[in-house]
């Protein structure tokens, strides 16, 4: 359906619904017989787009390279998608969007909402571009709109479109300027957010509707900001038939009222809850030939809401409402190695969407796997109403008769302030085939020593404390390490200690000279030196090192005082044999001497 | 003779029997731990897993843990269709044998039937190095080389002609040193539990009101945080910190308080 037409449809609908809310205000007949005829022709063409309808169009088909194309998706229906997927582009790129808008409009005292989505589109090169076909898909089926060609200009070509009212369905006035557009009488409309009740406990379920009041028609209505329900979880509820006006008297005025908004709310904490007030935007149609028609705002007041809490208990699993458990097996006698399905089944009305988790079934003799969850739950105006069913798969481990043990649901009865259990029987199983109590292999057990008393493999003998049990815990060792380095770090220090004592005690050679020391007093004995120039030697070499040793007496003195004595008596000795040897050795325990004091 | 026992017997009447079945009782009381480890293997064949399991968790109280022991629980549990304890009784035997391979399969394929990925059984990383220390000795290698280099540098020390020892007393403090992170690292992991109850809840605080906030996965390994009275403060692979039952959550580095 194209964009034109549908406006063209649009229009005819607004139109007779306006022709119907003044009839029944005034009391009219005029129109009685029109209304009648248009209200048929409303009825057959909804009848036409009773499971949804989808509308593409776009403001320009021919436009530039420079220039921007809207692409607008409307989805008229009963049920409308949160989101619709953007149809296929050709040399086309999305720019911006989309941004949507959801619109309600009455037709003969029938409500029926739209909602749009609008892209901002940019052609990419000169030539043709396309708009794939936009497609919806509705629970009895895919409705889809055309294709939509446009073609790509060189430059810019689009027209700068000109300021227009956004709901004016009959454009442009062609006598406003002549007369006027102005209206002087404000029209009547009101809008409520009314609760179903304003105490009642964390779970239950509270309806709230959006009424419209009005004297006059209106050609379409949707809400400035999405309604906000914090301090609830919020269910859309289907509306039954098609809602006529109601005649309802405010202040002594009569009005019509119609239901706009219909919310299935469950308070999820307790307390003082406000529902705050949402702001309606309402299209009104020209009212006299020459009428412009415009937009009203009207906003609901706030709703405060006492949530009273409700008790826990261990195993409480959060469900308000009346609820009614029941258990059953697909397959009480099995034979070893089958498998059967235990079907635990919660239904009654209240929250039960809320209530992911089924109840622990322990089998002995079993295994029992993690279930599966299936619901059949649909949202009426007395809260959630249907049943969630867990299904297990029971396998049996041995051969006999086991047992499914009762099963408790349990959960907060509004009505008689308390919580309740729900219990089922338990379930004989009976497990033929096989030796009784001997387990078949158990899938995930395969490895390690296969004991002969049966599948499972079983180890047989409790080893002492395993190997891998660590005497020391790893603080233990952090800290035994710890002094350790300590122990390391006293060694150093001693070292340290007594160089700075001896320093201390006199002068003794400078660091380099140790090292020298040791290097001369390896020469001796080497390179043919005599007895006189290799005693010289040492002697030099132990005073470079030491100093004067004069008034000191301590072991090192001691000890280098005796070296000396025994260098000198070789020094000065006749030359009566070969002293290398002696050299060597005094050499020796000169190097001795210095590793040792200094 | 014989007759003067059978007429001891009889005048003992009914007291001196019952006062038999005691003393009989007591010696089955008194049955060492292999024979009970033995006994809760037949019950185990028997298809009798609780009563088995009671005794694994009696004799892990009581000191006579070893990888076995859990080997065999894990066995038990698992047939009872119990996954989370399962892979619990195989981490704590991991944690007493690191080096038992069949433990190491047995967990890997059990954490692929829970649909487990690998980090939600090893949240911590230093807690694989300290069971790597273990493994290894890592702690009394450390010891070891920082005592050896404690003696070569004390004989350098005194004895200044033996300088060739030099080398050995600073390679031996370094590699010592080395050796020692690990488990001195691998204590500052936090301790770890395994929840073993499908669909434990994960609680807003630890208190008897406290709301879920989430639900943990049965053989999920999550460290503990915390502790307080009857509860633990874990935080899931996802990162999402709570409370849960310590009941729910139990310890991987420790043996179980009581049979189960």
């Amino acid at each position: 359906m194209s964009g034109g037409r549908s406006c063209r449809l649009a229009a005819a609908r607004m139109f007779a619904a306006a022709r119907l809310a003044a009839a029944r205000v005034a009391g009219a007949r005029l129109f009685g017989t029109a209304i009648l005829v248009l209200a048929t022709l409303g009825s057959t063409a909804r009848s036409s787009m009773a499971e949804g309808v989808v509308h593409s169009e776009v403001d320009a088909r021919r436009i530039g390279l420079e220039d921007q194309v809207q692409l607008t998706i409307t989805v008229e229906g009963s049920a409308l998608p949160d989101q619709v997927a953007l149809p296929a582009l050709t040399n086309l790129a999305l720019v911006g969007g989309p941004s949507v808008s959801t619109q309600m409009s009455f037709v003969n005292g029938q409500m029926s909402q739209a909602r749009s989505w609008i892209y901002v589109l940019k052609p990419l090169a000169v030539g043709h571009a396309e708009v794939g076909a936009a497609k919806v898909r509705f629970d009895s089926g895919e409705a889809r709109a055309p294709a939509i060609p446009i073609e790509v200009a060189a430059g810019s070509v689009k027209p700068t479109p000109a300021p227009r009212r956004p709901i004016d369905v009959f454009d442009e006035d062609p006598f406003a300027d002549l007369f006027g557009s102005g209206r002087a009488v404000e029209p009547r409309l009101l809008v409520e957010a009314k609760p179903s009740r304003v105490s009642l406990f964390v779970g239950e379920p509270l309806v709230l509707t959006y009424y419209l009041y009005t004297q006059t028609s209106v050609s379409g209505l949707q809400f400035a900001e999405a309604p906000q329900y914090a301090g609830f979880w919020a269910e859309d509820l289907e509306r039954s038939g098609r809602p006529n006006g109601d005649p309802a008297t405010i202040e002594g005025m009569a009005y019509r009222r119609f239901p706009v908004l219909t919310k299935l709310l469950f308070p999820t904490r307790a307390g003082r809850i406000t529902i705050p007030a949402a702001a309606l935007s309402i299209g009104i149609p020209r009212q006299t030939l020459f009428g412009g028609g415009g937009v009203v705002r009207r906003s609901t007041k706030p709703v405060t809401i006492e949530v009273k809490a409700i008790p826990d208990q261990p195993g409480f699993n959060g469900a308000v409402g009346r609820f009614r458990a029941g258990a059953a097996v697909d397959r009480p006698t099995l034979a070893l190695g089958e498998a059967a399905t235990l079907r635990f089944k919660v239904e009654g009305s209240g929250n039960l969407k809320w209530v992911d988790r089924g109840p622990e079934v322990s089998v002995p003799g079993a295994k029992v796997y993690p279930p599966q969850v299936k619901s059949d739950l649909k949202a009426s105006v007395g809260g959630i109403v249907g049943s969630r069913t867990w299904e297990y798969v029971i396998v049996p481990q041995t051969a006999g008769t086991l047992e499914v043990p009762a099963l408790a649901f349990t959960y907060f009865d509004p009505s008689k302030q308390r919580i309740e259990r729900s219990e089922t029987a338990a379930l004989p199983l009976s497990v033929q085939g096989g030796a009784a109590g001997v387990a078949p292999a158990v899938p995930l057990a395969g490895s390690g020593p296969i004991p002969s008393g049966g599948p499972l493999p079983l180890r047989t003998e409790l080893e002492s404390r395993s190997f891998g049990g660590s005497p020391w815990s790893g603080g233990a060792v952090g800290l035994m390490a710890g002094m350790i380095l300590l122990l390391h770090g006293a060694l150093w220090g001693s070292g340290q200690l007594g160089r700075l004592r001896l320093r201390r005690a006199g002068p003794t050679a400078a660091p380099r000279s140790v090292r020298g020391a040791l290097r001369d007093l390896e020469r001796i004995g080497r390179h043919g030196m005599t007895k006189e120039a290799a005693a010289g030697l040492i002697e030099k070499t132990i005073h470079g090192v030491f100093g004067s040793l004069d008034g000191v007496e301590d072991e090192r003195a001691r000890a280098v005082r005796k070296l000396l004595d025994e260098v000198h008596s070789v020094r000065y000795a006749p030359q009566l044999g070969d002293y290398s040897e002696k050299l060597r050795e005094l050499a020796g325990r000169a190097g001795e001497v210095v590793r040792r004091w200094v | 003779m014989g007759v003067r026992r059978r007429a001891a017997w009889k005048g003992l009447g009914p007291i001196g029997m019952a006062a038999a079945m005691l003393s009989l009782g007591a010696l089955g009381h008194a049955a060492s731990p292999q024979e009970r480890f033995r006994q809760a293997g037949a019950l185990v064949r028997g298809g009798d897993y609780p009563k088995a399991i009671a005794i694994y968790g009696e004799l892990a109280a009581s000191g006579s843990e070893s990888a076995s022991l859990y080997w065999n629980w894990a066995q038990a549990a698992l047939a009872r269709g119990a996954q989370g304890e399962a892979l619990w009784a195989l981490l704590r035997a991991r944690e007493l044998d690191p080096a038992d391979r069949a433990v190491g399969r047995e967990i890997e394929r059990l954490r692929e039937a829970a649909n487990l990925d690998r980090a939600e059984i090893a949240p911590e990383p230093l807690a694989a190095l300290a069971r790597t220390a273990r493994r290894f000795r890592l702690d009394a290698i450390a010891l070891v080389l920082l005592l050896v280099s404690l003696a070569a540098h004390a004989g350098l020390k005194w004895r200044r002609s033996v300088a060739r020892l030099a080398p050995l007393a600073w390679t031996a403090l370094t590699v010592g040193l080395l050796v020692a992170v690990a488990p001195v690292a691998g204590s500052l992991a936090h301790p770890t539990g395994t929840v073993i109850r499908r669909g434990a809840p994960l609680l807003d605080a630890a208190s008897p009101t406290a709301e879920a906030v989430g639900t943990l996965r049965e053989g999920e390994v999550v460290p503990i945080l915390e502790s307080s009275g009857g509860y633990v403060r874990v935080e899931d692979s996802s990162g999402a910190r709570g409370w849960a039952l310590s009941v729910d959550v139990r310890p991987v580095e420790a043996a179980p308080r009581h049979a189960s």
